[in-house]
């Protein structure tokens, strides 16, 4: 068999090669190329190997905010995906009030993430925010400010509301192509609420789902703006995170060579989860 | 399996302006195959989803063996559903699928084990039953739909909502001989809806032809063939459909029930003959072979005539463009409103 070869072919695949090169590829390098150098300033700086690699792996600082973050991701992921899950089985499939719900669930889905922040700090003021007064005066006394699971507990629940809301619109997305004859199959068939879900919902929200997690492990894994917004990651370093913790080594400390080993190793430990979660969910699909 | 039967059951759509289903009665024997045959309009999905309990009645009452089940949701009363396209729970196996009625309703598990041997062997797909089901093709697919709905022993009556649609044509008839020897063999009560006569007359020992909401006439095939009770039915069923010629056209030489407006005569019921013993004289506008018999042909002819186009089956022994004269041997006749009056024959 002769194959009709083709080169020029190649030629329509370098725009997107430039692309990426110059939005992905390069500037990785880059930070590859510190996190082997201690840069003391631009004119003087010398190889070091994976010296910065060791040293963050053993980081005590590193470690806690690496625990915290995965403290913090599952604990979205858990709260999240059934609520979303929840919120989307429970919403009418069509009309007006659907429409309506659509509307108001993409709303914080659209609110800049500092904003979301702002909001958040000042509602849970324990001076002047609604719901800091308001469980101060049920008799709650709440301080994110100055009590760590105060803190968590806010942070959580503003994620829980910027973010619900893209898994019950995926899973709405799922639930709207199942045809209706299985669900008056199911019916017929005797299946209990859990059944319908289980066996004629679930095996068809599988691929939005799957997107869903995705999206919120490494958005939850990146998280930034919020709590720098909210808890500047206090009280304490009760809520500092990956990403501030290397804001902090970066732009604060100007540590270049070990923020970019800290920056590769937090890049692979995002590859490597949703590696894990990808290739697990897809082997059992068949 | 039950004894089904429909009393003075209306249906209007919410908001809609007319009934979907003027008053319809039917009866429907314990263990019958029982087909509704209509256009699509015509009410019989409206009727189906009336029966599986996914819609309520307006007026009038459903009964199952005389209890009245019209307000009864899907679950209770105890009826499978064949859709138009296969319905499985596709991250299940085969086993699964056929065991999980019976499952859902609490039965013990060797009693499962073993109605699901009974009825994989009865559909012939006892190798299959440790597939996936997503793996199968359409035709498999429908026939474990198909077993889903028979696994229940005790079900009323098993729906079947245009259940070939989604098959390849060369597999519809061999869907079709499983389904009528399974009826037959596990004596189940099938409703069978289609819009297609050959699936009706040939599945069913009882025809209900629905036409605007309204059943037309319920009947076994023969009858519905040979004796349709109003001028649709004959109009609808039959390939091509009955000829409708109205009576003052005819030369005289019939005899015709009194108030007689149309009579109607199958294409067989016809033969074409010189012009003077006609009752119609026509010209031949097409022929169209369907076989041979003793070495001649035969086959459809169309007739341009004074009283409309007709269309007569039999030898084609006449040319296109030729004019004949066409002598029944056979007809039937209507009244004013379409319906049959009792014919000089009987």
């Amino acid at each position: 068999m002769n194959k009709p070869y083709n080169n020029k072919a190649w030629l329509g695949v370098l725009p997107v090669l430039l692309i990426v090169a110059f939005s992905g590829v390069i500037p990785l390098m880059t930070v590859v190329n510190y996190s082997v150098q201690d840069i003391l300033d631009f004119n003087s700086r010398f190889f070091v190997g994976f010296q910065w690699y060791t040293d963050t792996l053993q980081d005590p600082r590193f470690i806690d905010a690496f625990l915290r973050q995965l403290g913090f991701s599952a604990s979205v992921l858990l709260l999240e995906i059934p609520l979303g899950l929840m919120l989307a089985r429970g919403m009418p499939r069509q009309g007006l009030a659907a429409s309506l719900l659509l509307v108001l669930l993409a709303i914080p889905l659209l609110i800049p993430w500092n904003v979301v922040g702002t909001i958040w700090q000042l509602f849970a003021r324990s001076d002047i925010g609604l719901l800091g007064v308001s469980l101060n005066a049920l008799g709650f006394s709440f301080n994110y400010t100055a009590n760590p699971t105060h803190a968590w507990l806010t942070l959580l629940a503003m994620d829980i509301w910027h973010w619900t809301s893209l898994v019950t619109l995926l899973a709405f997305a799922g639930l709207t192509s199942v045809p209706p004859a299985y669900y008056q199959a199911a019916e017929l068939d005797g299946a209990s609420k859990w059944q319908v879900f289980r066996y004629v919902e679930l095996p068809r929200l599988k691929g939005v789902l799957v997107i869903a997690v995705l999206l919120r492990l490494m958005d939850s894994f990146m998280i930034y703006t919020e709590p720098f917004v909210l808890t500047g990651g206090g009280p304490g370093n009760a809520t500092t995170f990956l990403s501030q913790h290397l804001a902090t080594m970066a732009v604060g400390q100007f540590d270049l060579g070990p923020a970019a080993a800290f920056s590769v190793i937090y890049f692979l430990f995002i590859l490597l989860f949703c590696w894990i979660f990808y290739s697990s969910v897809m082997r059992n699909n068949d | 399996m039950a004894l089904i039967e429909l009393q003075e059951l209306t249906f209007r759509y919410p908001g809609a302006a007319a009934d979907t289903l003027t008053p319809v009665s039917l009866s429907v024997a314990d263990s019958a195959a029982f087909a509704l045959l209509g256009a699509s309009g015509a009410g019989k999905t409206t009727l189906l989803n009336l029966l599986s309990g996914l819609l309520r009645p307006t007026s009038g009452r459903i009964l199952f063996n005389g209890e009245d089940v019209s307000t009864w949701a899907g679950r209770q009363r105890n009826v499978a559903q064949v859709f138009q396209f296969p319905v499985l729970y596709e991250s299940m196996n085969v086993a699964d699928n056929l065991a999980f009625p019976l499952r859902a309703r609490k039965f013990q598990a060797a009693a499962i084990k073993q109605r699901v041997e009974v009825i994989a062997s009865e559909l012939n797909i006892t190798d299959q039953l440790g597939h996936k089901a997503s793996q199968l093709s359409l035709f498999q697919k429908q026939l474990i739909a198909i077993g889903r709905a028979l696994v229940r022993p005790d079900v009323s009556v098993v729906l079947l909502d245009e259940p070939l649609t989604a098959v390849e044509p060369k597999m519809k008839w061999r869907l079709r001989r499983t389904l009528r020897r399974v009826q037959e063999e596990l004596g189940v009560t099938m409703i069978y809806v289609t819009h297609d006569q050959t699936e009706a007359l040939t599945f069913a020992d009882q025809v209900a032809v629905m036409g605007d909401g309204k059943v037309l006439q319920v009947d076994t095939p023969e009858r519905i063939y040979n004796r349709p009770l109003h001028e649709f039915v004959g109009y609808f069923i039959g390939s091509p459909g009955m000829n409708f010629v109205p009576s003052e056209q005819l030369h005289s030489s019939l005899s015709l029930v009194p108030g007689t407006k149309r009579i109607g005569f199958r294409p067989e019921w016809a033969t074409l003959h010189a012009q003077n013993s006609a009752h119609i004289n026509g010209r031949v506008t097409a022929q169209q072979l369907q076989g041979t018999d003793g070495g001649g042909l035969v086959g459809v002819q169309r007739l341009a005539t004074e009283a409309g186009d007709l269309a007569v089956r039999g030898n084609l022994q006449a040319q296109v463009g030729q004019t004949v004269g066409v002598r029944l041997e056979q007809y039937l006749c209507f009244s004013q409103q379409g319906q049959l009056l009792v014919t000089p024959h009987e």
